[in-house]
């Protein structure tokens, strides 16, 4: 659906989006994940004809980035709350609708259908100036979904959103079976709802693939974390010499006489291993905790700095 | 497309109360005080008000542009000794002596009068009246106002400066409506609407830049919709507020205070080039701003210079002669020149191709200059 190749964009000295090509399939979700600053605003603006890339290629089910076919197809939903305050919300999606060159009964339905799907029926004729921040997110994507699109770019949807509105955005995405192109700052929103991700830094697309898949090839071991009931004394250290000649461990470190910090292939698989090394000093255990890597994991690894830096 | 751009815009501009304000009850209000001021009651005596010194024809334009009430009756008197007499012995109430200074007096001194009949005792004009007789020296000073305004409607529009027993016979016919002070009203009415055209021309251009730092208008844009319908969409919406007060206030000031603006093909013809002109201009010299708050300091700042400088607030006449021709660089200048001519000289249509040319070819340029800027708000 759609195809982006070698994108750059420059703005004075500043090197916003370099190089940057991905590709998003008819029903995938693509999530685009990143720092603040790091030309996902860029690059998904070049992706739906706001900005001209100063070199590359974009395409969107076949038409050239930024033609008329190309935005027909793309449902926007920006940042901001792009909609006017004084009008209703059935008022606003009646504007950006004809814009799409929707009108009549077809226009009607789908002003219908749009704020059925993000549960905003029953406030169709209040004004948007009355909304929350939450129902002006949703009424934002309602417009964005208005027109059927083929591809549902969203930047940011969820910035400021209370629980409940986010996750009524995110299921609504989820449940739509078309191309998304998804940004985000949140590595449990791209973990969530994205069948694969994109980790850009820099302007630049560092890694590629499943969630899983990035995890395992970026992520490195599990840590597992073990806490004493009471000081423990010499038998920590002594359990920590044990734990170390388990094949699967590969570090363990002591932190004082109360807790082991130890890293491993697979944390799950070692537990048993572990209670039953610590029941064999004489220990007894009051916490232990797997920490699987994860996409924060991941971008940390490859950036040396944290998604929210 | 154009349509649903232009649709919206002026949906919203129907329910943004300051707009409302700006663009048809501030005019209407100004207006409304003009009319007031300058368009009040009449007695109901009979009056007998003698010239001399000035042809029938110019006695017949002069009863015409003051729309003289029914009782109110001009005579032409052979001699100033005549009339003096006459207002002595009591067949007339009052006389105006049009001498042959009237021919030489510059505008600035033609103005003084008509802005402010009775006050002046210019060589060109004698009033006279007995001591006892103020209302009919209130009609001979309204008398000496719209013989000045004939003179000096024929001058503002450029024609030969015709001496006052000279001036050629015309087929026109006294219509009793009004009173004093008409003439006024013709000018300032027009004078007002034209230039809060340029202020609505420069918050049109405010609620695009509102759009763009709201995020409308990159929705708008990220439609499959040109850049450039949506900018003609947006300045379609900007006319049509700006004809609409133009035409609110011309309807307004005819119907409650008698104004005449003159003929209407030509008050539309004007009208529609004054719009134009203005509004293009409004919204290139508002597109410079940097944001919305610039943009109305930018609206109201210029629209006050504009205003004095092309004579919507002191008639261009009365500036000196370096400032009557700066008055023809402002399209507001030549709006006024139009309108001057369709009311204060009660010209047909076709004597206002001239204005009407000036302000389309500025439209040309400040249009222009306007949809380059506005575009760059919308093209990617």
């Amino acid at each position: 659906m759609l195809e982006c190749r070698g994108l750059s964009k420059r703005f004075g000295d500043r090197v916003a989006v370099d190089g940057v090509s991905l590709s998003v399939g008819d029903s995938e979700c693509y999530g685009l994940l990143g720092p603040n600053g790091a030309g996902k605003t860029t690059t998904i603006s070049m992706v739906c004809g706001l900005l001209e890339p100063d070199s590359g290629t974009i395409t969107v089910g076949g038409a050239p980035g930024g033609s008329l076919d190309a935005k027909a197809a793309v449902g926007y939903v920006p940042q901001d709350l792009a909609l006017y305050h004084d009008l209703t919300a059935r008022q606003n999606l009646e504007f950006f609708g004809q814009l799409y060159g929707l009108k009549g009964p077809r226009l009607a339905g789908r002003i219908g259908a749009s704020l059925e799907l993000v549960g905003l029926a029953d406030r169709a004729d209040d004004k948007v100036g009355t909304f929350s921040g939450g129902m002006k997110r949703r009424a934002n994507m309602a417009a964005g979904l208005l027109h059927e699109p083929r591809l549902l770019v969203l930047d940011e949807p969820t910035v400021g959103v209370d629980p409940q509105s986010r996750n009524a955005i995110l299921e609504t995405v989820a449940s739509l079976g078309i191309a998304v192109l998804y940004t985000t700052h949140y590595m449990e929103e791209a973990s969530k709802i994205c069948d694969r991700v994109g980790i850009i830094d820099g302007g630049r697309i560092i890694a590629e693939g499943t969630g899983r898949e990035l995890v395992t090839r970026h992520g490195g071991a599990d840590r597992v974390r073990l806490t004493m009931v009471t000081d423990a004394g010499d038998a920590v250290a002594e359990l920590a010499d044990a734990i170390r000649r388990l094949a699967t461990v590969s570090e363990v470190r002591q932190e004082g006489t109360t807790e082991l910090d130890l890293t491993t292939d697979h944390g799950a698989a070692v537990l048993p291993a572990l209670v039953e090394l610590a029941a064999a000093h004489g220990l007894e255990l009051s916490g232990v905790e797997v920490l699987a890597p994860d996409l924060e994991t991941v971008f940390l690894t490859l950036t040396g700095k944290a998604l929210r830096d | 497309m154009i349509r649903v751009v232009a649709a919206n815009e002026l949906r919203r501009r129907l329910r943004d109360r300051s707009m409302l304000i700006t663009c048809i009850v501030a005019p209407l209000a100004l207006a409304s005080i003009l009319g007031f001021a300058f368009a009040g009651g009449t007695s109901g005596a009979p009056v007998r008000i003698g010239v001399a010194g000035a042809s029938p024809a110019l006695i017949a334009q002069a009863s015409r542009a003051d729309q003289l009430p029914r009782q109110v009756h001009l005579e032409r008197v052979a001699t100033a000794a005549a009339l003096v007499r006459a207002v002595d012995g009591g067949r007339l109430t009052a006389g105006v002596i049009v001498t042959h200074a009237a021919a030489r007096l510059g505008l600035s001194r033609l103005l003084v009068p008509i802005l402010a009949p009775g006050t002046s005792h210019l060589p060109g004009f004698k009033v006279k009246y007995p001591s006892t007789s103020l209302v009919g020296g209130e009609w001979a000073d309204s008398v000496a106002a719209a013989i000045a305004s004939r003179l000096y409607a024929a001058r503002l529009v450029g024609g030969p400066a015709r001496h006052p027993s000279t001036t050629a016979a015309l087929d026109v016919t006294t219509d009793p409506l009004g009173s004093a002070g008409k003439g006024v009203l013709n000018y300032f009415a027009p004078s007002i609407a034209v230039i809060f055209l340029f202020i609505g021309g420069g918050l049109g251009l405010r609620s695009l830049l509102l759009e763009r730092s709201g995020g409308t208008l990159v929705r708008m844009a990220a439609a499959p919709v040109r850049p450039n319908r949506i900018v003609a969409g947006k300045l379609v919406a900007i006319l049509v507020t700006g004809l609409v007060s133009v035409f609110v206030v011309w309807g307004v000031t005819a119907t409650v205070f008698g104004a005449d603006w003159g003929a209407p093909a030509g008050v539309v013809l004007m009208s529609l080039g004054s719009t134009v002109a203005m509004c293009g201009l409004g919204v290139f010299l508002t597109s410079l701003a940097k944001d919305e708050q610039a943009a109305l300091g930018v609206a109201l700042l210029v629209g006050l210079l504009l205003s004095l400088l092309g004579g919507n607030l002191l008639p261009a006449g009365a500036l000196p002669p370096l400032l009557q021709k700066l008055s023809l660089i402002t399209p507001n200048g030549w709006a006024l020149v139009g309108f001057g001519r369709l009311a204060l000289l009660h010209e047909g249509t076709g004597q206002i191709v001239d204005p009407f040319l000036v302000l389309c070819a500025i439209s040309v340029v400040t249009t222009g200059l306007a949809l380059t800027r506005v575009r760059r708000m919308v093209r990617p």
